[in-house]
């Protein structure tokens, strides 16, 4: 076993005389052409075992060619592809200096062509050594055991031409049902078995146990139903041989439920998904595409874009990240639509960052009023960005209004002017709070407080 | 200054490219984690600016592409970009080891800043993070005998309560009396905080956001 890696493959060769067996068979094992074709002709005269073999070669080996092509399509792991293939983009020269958007890595295609199609495959796939070594050993283990099986037939045929009583009838239902059992395993695919073994710990001596449990049952119950030949206790046998039976035939087709079952749970996940994307599909019809409609319209005015653009920002975001867990209603709910309400009404964009929270009370009304007020004017007259801040802690709540306009001195605002004094200082003061305005050539700044009172106190930060 | 864009968006990609400044050169351009970590790890930029939400991986998004470049963290510097307002995402790629965030509508001239600052080895609060920071840490400052990691000091509260108002470093020094310097080192312990603070009220805020 351990030498049959440094063979070369078995293929049919191109220099032939039939079929190009013979010859690939000597490169195969070693040996002179000639001996191997003279070795078949012989063989033709023995019965014609020869001509069988060399048939049957014939059909089940390929060609070199055949082979290379085959090979070539095969990724350097067939398990873990995805496992196995960044050492071989990571040795694909030197990386240059500007590094243009990668391409996906492909499969290391070509790695075999027809050049190379002699060298062992084990050579080729040297970096994953350990893992091929083992599906090696598997797929050879596979052929190892039919050769077993049918040596062992042949052997029991040559017994019985040699005139050795062999208990037929004890051997067929076995070998029917051990195969059965194997044909059942087989269905399922390499990753799946892995999966299945890993889940039902059948790689765990309970699992192992549990398996043999089965296959004895079976073989127990078939047995019995077979040799049973109405001696006492007949009806109570054959009950229990029934049980036996069932309850190992259960435990060989576990596997196909499993199967069936995962095949169900994946396409319910499927509608699952789909369910999910025709949700999203109409709400995105609803607002974004309809927005993107009007905005292609609109491209002419750059304010109409920037506010549309703003306005289904503003609604997707509450739809993506809103946590369905808080109450709405909250104070900075209502500060996020005052916003909302100055940025559809001016198209300036409002930013709003709040920390904490708090129920809205009737004082806090006034406070989001008086906030959007503030909001109003500074995207009236700062004419850029504002930006908002709330900040609730148990000693009360305070918003910040920022722009970064020309700035302005309240003493020259005129008195007929209710916006500033009226709607936001004089309110903030009637409510118990109180606004401060400090306004420079950098832009102008409006700070609004208000104090927890002695009812509000303890329910300040949710 | 030789940065990397990290973007599933080539149509950002580029936009943001040409948005830059000239004196910042795009030496490389991902747009999936796996990509984003062999791009990083063959240009060795100085800056990454990174997309929090990131196809492929082990779906970790921007975090994924931080950790898996770990060992450039010396010497390269990870800016966070993000058109997510969920602290969820935010504060996990800080976490992971990004120098700073900023959303994706800021303009060229406030991303190339951004990007200067952070290869200084400063770090980018926009308000939003800021805010974020406040949420987490609370608006209480610490008492002296307090771990130093677990919450702020009363400093560093108003520096992060002037970002969150939307105050630039040079506003924030003035308003406070102190340099931008010294601003900027208040952010940077800030940021250190918010990267290695295990506080049991940050624990908390992160779990109830699934962010551990």
């Amino acid at each position: 076993m351990t030498t049959a890696p440094v063979r070369p493959p078995l293929v049919r060769s191109s220099d032939r005389v039939i079929a190009g067996v013979c010859s690939g068979l000597a490169v195969h094992l070693g040996w002179p052409v000639r001996m191997v074709r003279i070795g078949m002709v012989v063989a033709a005269f023995a019965g014609g075992a020869g001509l069988a073999f060399y048939g049957w070669l014939w059909i089940m080996v390929p060609t070199a060619d055949e082979n290379a092509k085959r090979n070539a399509r095969r990724p350097a792991s067939p398990i873990a592809p995805a496992v196995s293939l960044p050492p071989v983009s990571l040795q694909s020269g030197p990386a240059p200096d500007v590094v243009p958007f990668p391409p996906s890595v492909p499969p290391p295609a070509g790695e075999y062509d027809a050049g190379t199609a002699f060298q062992p495959p084990a050579r080729a796939a040297a970096p994953g050594s350990g893992t091929w070594f083992r599906i090696r050993s598997m797929r050879y283990g596979k052929e190892i055991l039919l050769g077993v099986g049918l040596l062992l037939v042949a052997a029991i045929l040559i017994a019985r031409l040699l005139g050795v009583e062999v208990p037929l009838g004890t051997l067929i239902p076995a070998a029917a049902i051990l195969g059965g059992a194997a044909i059942a395993w087989m269905q399922l695919d390499e990753t799946r078995r892995a999966g299945l073994v890993d889940k039902t710990k059948a790689d765990q001596a309970g699992g192992w146990a549990r398996l043999a449990a089965g296959l004895a049952l079976v073989v127990a119950g078939v047995l019995v139903m077979v040799s049973g030949s109405g001696s006492w206790q007949q009806t109570w046998l054959a009950l229990l041989a029934s049980v036996a039976v069932l309850g190992g035939v259960a435990l060989v087709l576990l596997p196909w439920g499993l199967k069936f079952w995962r095949d169900l749970e994946t396409e319910r996940a499927g509608r699952v998904r789909e369910t999910e994307r025709a949700e999203i599909a109409a709400h995105l019809h609803d607002s974004v595409l309809q927005t993107l409609a009007l905005i292609q319209r609109r491209a002419g005015n750059e304010h109409d874009v920037v506010r549309l653009a703003r306005a289904q920002e503003r609604e997707l975001r509450g739809w993506l990240f809103k946590d369905p867990a808080r109450d709405a209603g909250q104070l900075s709910d209502r500060v996020k639509a005052a916003a909302a309400e100055v940025e559809d009404g001016l198209g300036n964009a409002v930013d709003v960052v709040t920390v904490g929270d708090t129920e809205m009370t009737e004082r806090h009304e006034a406070l989001v009023q008086a906030s959007r007020e503030a909001m109003l004017n500074a995207a009236r007259h700062g004419g850029g960005p504002v930006s908002v801040y709330l900040e609730v802690s148990d000693g009360g709540a305070e918003v910040f209004v920022k722009d970064r306009g020309p700035g302005f001195e309240l003493h020259n605002v005129p008195h007929d002017r209710l916006g500033v004094r009226e709607s936001i200082i004089g309110r903030m003061k009637r409510h118990g709070g109180n606004a401060a305005i400090s306004s420079g050539p950098d832009g102008t700044e409006v700070r609004l407080r208000l104090p927890a009172d002695v009812a509000d106190n303890g329910e300040g930060k949710s | 200054m030789r940065v990397v864009i990290v973007d599933d968006h080539a149509i950002f990609r580029s936009g943001l490219k040409a948005d830059l400044d000239p004196s910042v050169v795009v030496v490389g351009e991902a747009g999936t984690v796996e990509q984003a970590v062999e791009v990083i790890a063959a240009a060795r930029p100085d800056v990454v600016l990174l997309d929090v939400h990131l196809p492929g991986g082990r779906g970790g998004g921007g975090r994924e592409v931080i950790t898996g470049s770990a060992a450039l963290l010396a010497t390269t510097r990870f800016l966070a970009l993000s058109v997510s307002d969920a602290a969820e995402d935010v504060v996990a790629v800080i976490r992971a080891g990004a120098r700073g965030y900023v959303t994706k509508t800021i303009s060229g001239a406030e991303i190339t800043d951004a990007v200067f600052r952070v290869a200084g080895g400063d770090a980018v609060f926009s308000p939003r993070l800021a805010g974020f920071v406040l949420d987490a840490f609370g608006t209480a400052p610490a008492d002296i005998a307090d771990d130093e990691l677990d919450k702020l000091s009363a400093r560093e509260l108003e520096v992060m309560r002037l970002i969150a108002r939307g105050y630039s470093y040079k506003e924030v020094a003035k308003e406070l009396f102190i340099s931008i310097k010294t601003v900027e080192t208040h952010v940077s312990a800030v940021l250190r905080k918010l990267q290695l603070s295990s506080r049991h009220e940050l624990t908390k805020w992160a779990a109830e956001r699934r962010l551990l």
